[in-house]
């Protein structure tokens, strides 16, 4: 068991993370060249900046638009995503172990909040899971992992809350442990190739889709020779 | 404000075909509106050629691998959508639409996507598929709504639009489209409405001598005045249909005295190009670029309309010279300019009944022109009151995107894409509902009848012409008249 969580702690979670952040990096990457390359070809080169921003942020930060539609699901999510993203980034325990790697660390949440956020992400987890079921037009819509992903995302945190907090024995402590960073490792590796890679990609979305209304010049004589039908009547 | 689903009466209305059933069958095609002939055979490999086509020389490639990586499908563009919201027909989410080209465009056009589809033998194209765009596609009003609230940020109105550009590439667009846009490409009249010079000309100078008449002033259309401030192109079935739109435009450009004209070369803001093809977009647009330079004008003004306002802001830069293409105004944005700066004088009772703004999408969706029309309104009509929800939030008057044009679905227009609408303007109670856009118009007159609302459907510039108050220099005396000879 200690050389399987030597060998998870160790040489898979750094694979793991490479493949996430060099995943993450490729479709960003991806993104913003395929948006100044359609830039570059665009006849019109204005944006509307003020827009895009406002736009970008509205959704960053979507408090102002959680109750206009599905207001308890985009509730939900919300908290979700707090929880999500600031107890694996500032948990106390976590920045030790990076400190211990890379030499330094940051600020940290307070114990309790840390407990208390993991909870409510594992609940607002599984009220995502519910609402999604629960809704006809959402599941006509929905993918395998649209389901999947809010059950796998509780994992890390519900395996984490058991080793930080209950008095579990030596051996229940080692596969909550495993269960942990492998969840996480997992995690890690897909999210550059599923909807998560929602995460680096949606700050970009507004940028990309007010560039996609800016056509190259000439596209009418392109197309046309393309598909042989120069000259041909409308 | 309801916000239920039609019944069963209703829907059995609003999706009669009014299509023969041979000619459904001789097309291999199911679709409510209707479409010229075109080649059946090997539908999917002809669409696969046209999409890789698009892609080869335009920039929705990064849309779309962006738009398949970060859908979350959340299903709150569902809770935006009008016509999901009337037909609860879940082929109506925008998500859903929207994936039937994005799951194209996975399996046909992306690595993981060709390897997975070789590996299991599937995905492939169908007829059924494409049969499926051809229906979802024109069911959306592409109003853009369900874009405001997607989190993702995922332009649901772009992928309906390159949907039908390509759909239109394999011979399926709407015939009342391309009807339209034959005639203003490669007809003698060279306009969407087939109106000939001399008929225009006849139409304008009766229209002056209504105006002379009517508030005792020389309103004039100018014609081909070179060198004119801002060259004029209203939706051209104005001519035919809207006549008190133009009146209260000419009005207001007599009241200032700044120059405009229309061209007689070329006097059509219809771009159809904006509903199914990327390549009439363009073409139509550079008509107006060569009748403004033919003119020496300076300024592009479009009339009281959604779509050509927004085909002429955005596409006359791309098409015609980016940063020296001409500038593009819309009249709203005009005529609230001069009233800022004093030059236009309206009663402050001008309209006393109870009035109602409705924001065409194409000017309102990202916010360019909202506070404008408002704010003209409430300086000469006391009783304005405020649709819910407005600007860019706004309901679609239920035929956007071109389908206004078909009159062969007007049941499904105005039954399910403007039931919300209806509903709204009920809830104001209005006398006058505003409606600055020609298409906005023609639905929401067919809405107001069919649904049987009480209120007139009318254009800014119809109250503008009823409440202006000219200034006494430009009063002129009316000439006798010639009909008391005939009376004789």
């Amino acid at each position: 068991m200690d050389a399987f969580l030597d060998f998870a702690r160790g040489p898979l979670f750094r694979v793991s993370l490479a493949v996430m952040l060099l995943g993450l990096l490729r479709i960003l990457a991806l993104d913003i060249f395929g948006a100044v390359e359609a830039y570059r070809k665009a006849g019109d080169k204005t944006l509307p900046w003020r827009f895009i921003v406002r736009r970008t942020l509205m959704w960053l930060v979507p408090v102002n638009r959680v109750f206009t539609r599905r207001p308890a699901y985009s509730l939900f999510s919300i908290l979700f995503h707090v929880g999500l993203l600031l107890v694996p980034i500032f948990l106390y325990a976590h920045v030790e172990l990076w400190r211990g790697v890379i030499g330094f660390g940051w600020w940290t949440l307070p114990k309790e909040w840390a407990d208390w956020l993991t909870i409510s992400t594992i609940v607002f987890a599984l009220a995502l899971f519910v609402g999604r079921v629960g809704s006809v037009a959402s599941r006509f819509i929905s993918r395998k992992q649209d389901y999947l992903w809010p059950l796998v995302l509780v994992i890390p945190f519900v395996s984490g809350y058991i080793c930080a907090n209950l008095n579990v024995g030596p051996a229940t402590y080692q596969i909550s442990m495993l269960v942990h960073i492998l969840s996480a490792e997992v995690i890690f590796i897909l999210l550059p190739f599923t909807k998560l890679a929602h995460c680096i990609l949606t700050p970009l979305s507004q940028v990309i889709s007010n560039v996609a209304w800016k056509f190259p010049a000439g596209t009418d004589d392109d197309v046309c020779t393309t598909l042989n039908k120069k000259g041909a009547p409308v | 404000m309801s916000t239920g689903q039609i019944t069963a009466e209703e829907r059995q209305k609003a999706f009669v075909s009014t299509r023969k059933p041979e000619v459904i069958e001789k097309q291999k095609l199911d679709v409510r509106y209707h479409i010229e002939d075109f080649d059946i055979n090997d539908r999917p490999r002809q669409f696969l050629e046209a999409f890789a086509a698009i892609l080869k020389h335009s920039n929705y490639r990064m849309a779309l691998d962006h738009f398949i990586r970060v859908s979350a499908k959340c299903s709150r563009c569902a809770t935006t959508c009008q016509v999901y919201q009337a037909t609860g027909d879940l082929k109506d989410i925008p998500c859903y639409r929207s994936e039937l080209l994005l799951s194209v465009y996975r399996r046909h056009f992306t690595m993981g996507g060709i390897l997975r589809g070789r590996v299991t033998g599937s995905g492939y194209l169908t007829d059924e598929k494409i049969q499926e765009m051809a229906e979802s596609f024109y069911n959306c009003t592409a109003c853009r709504r369900c874009v405001n609230d997607c989190p993702s940020g995922i332009d649901h109105g772009l992928v309906t639009h390159l949907g039908r550009y390509i759909l239109s590439e394999i011979g399926i667009a709407p015939r009342a489209l391309v009807v339209s846009t034959r005639e203003q490409l490669e007809g003698t009249s060279g306009n969407t409405s087939a109106i000939p010079v001399p008929a225009l000309v006849d139409t304008l100078e009766f229209l002056s001598e209504d105006m002379l008449e009517e508030k005792s002033v020389d309103i004039k259309f100018p014609l081909d005045v070179e060198g004119a401030d801002y060259v004029f192109f209203p939706a051209v079935s104005d001519f035919l249909m809207e006549a008190e739109t133009l009146m209260g435009i000419a009005a207001v450009f007599t009241a200032t005295g700044d120059s405009w004209t229309t061209g007689t070369g070329y006097f059509d803001g219809i771009n159809y190009g904006l509903f199914y093809s990327d390549r009439i977009l363009e073409r139509v647009v550079k008509k107006i670029d060569v009748e403004t330079k033919r003119l020496k004008g300076k300024t592009v003004l479009i009339g009281e309309c959604g779509h050509a306002s927004r085909s002429a802001k955005l596409f006359l830069p791309t098409y015609c010279g980016g940063e020296d293409a001409f500038p593009v105004i819309n009249i709203m944005e005009y005529t609230h300019r001069v009233w800022k700066e004093g030059k236009l004088k309206l009663d402050p009772n001008g309209i006393t009944e109870k009035v109602t703004y409705h924001d065409p999408c194409n000017i309102a969706r990202q916010g360019w022109i909202i506070d404008e029309p408002r704010e003209l309104l409430k300086a000469f009509c006391p009783n304005f009151v405020e649709m819910t929800p407005k600007g860019e939030d706004n309901i679609c008057c239920g035929g956007g995107g071109g389908t206004v044009s078909l009159d062969e679905i007007r049941a499904y227009r105005t039954t399910i894409g403007g039931k919300l609408k209806a509903d709204q303007i009920r809830a104001t109670g209005c006398k006058y509902l505003v409606a600055p856009c020609a298409n906005c118009k023609k639905q929401l007159k067919e809405l107001v009848e069919d649904q049987e609302i009480d209120c007139e459907v009318v254009g800014l510039h119809d109250l503008i012409y009823k409440a202006i108050i000219f200034d006494d220099s430009l009063i002129v005396a009316i000439p006798e008249d010639d009909n008391s000879e005939e009376d004789k």
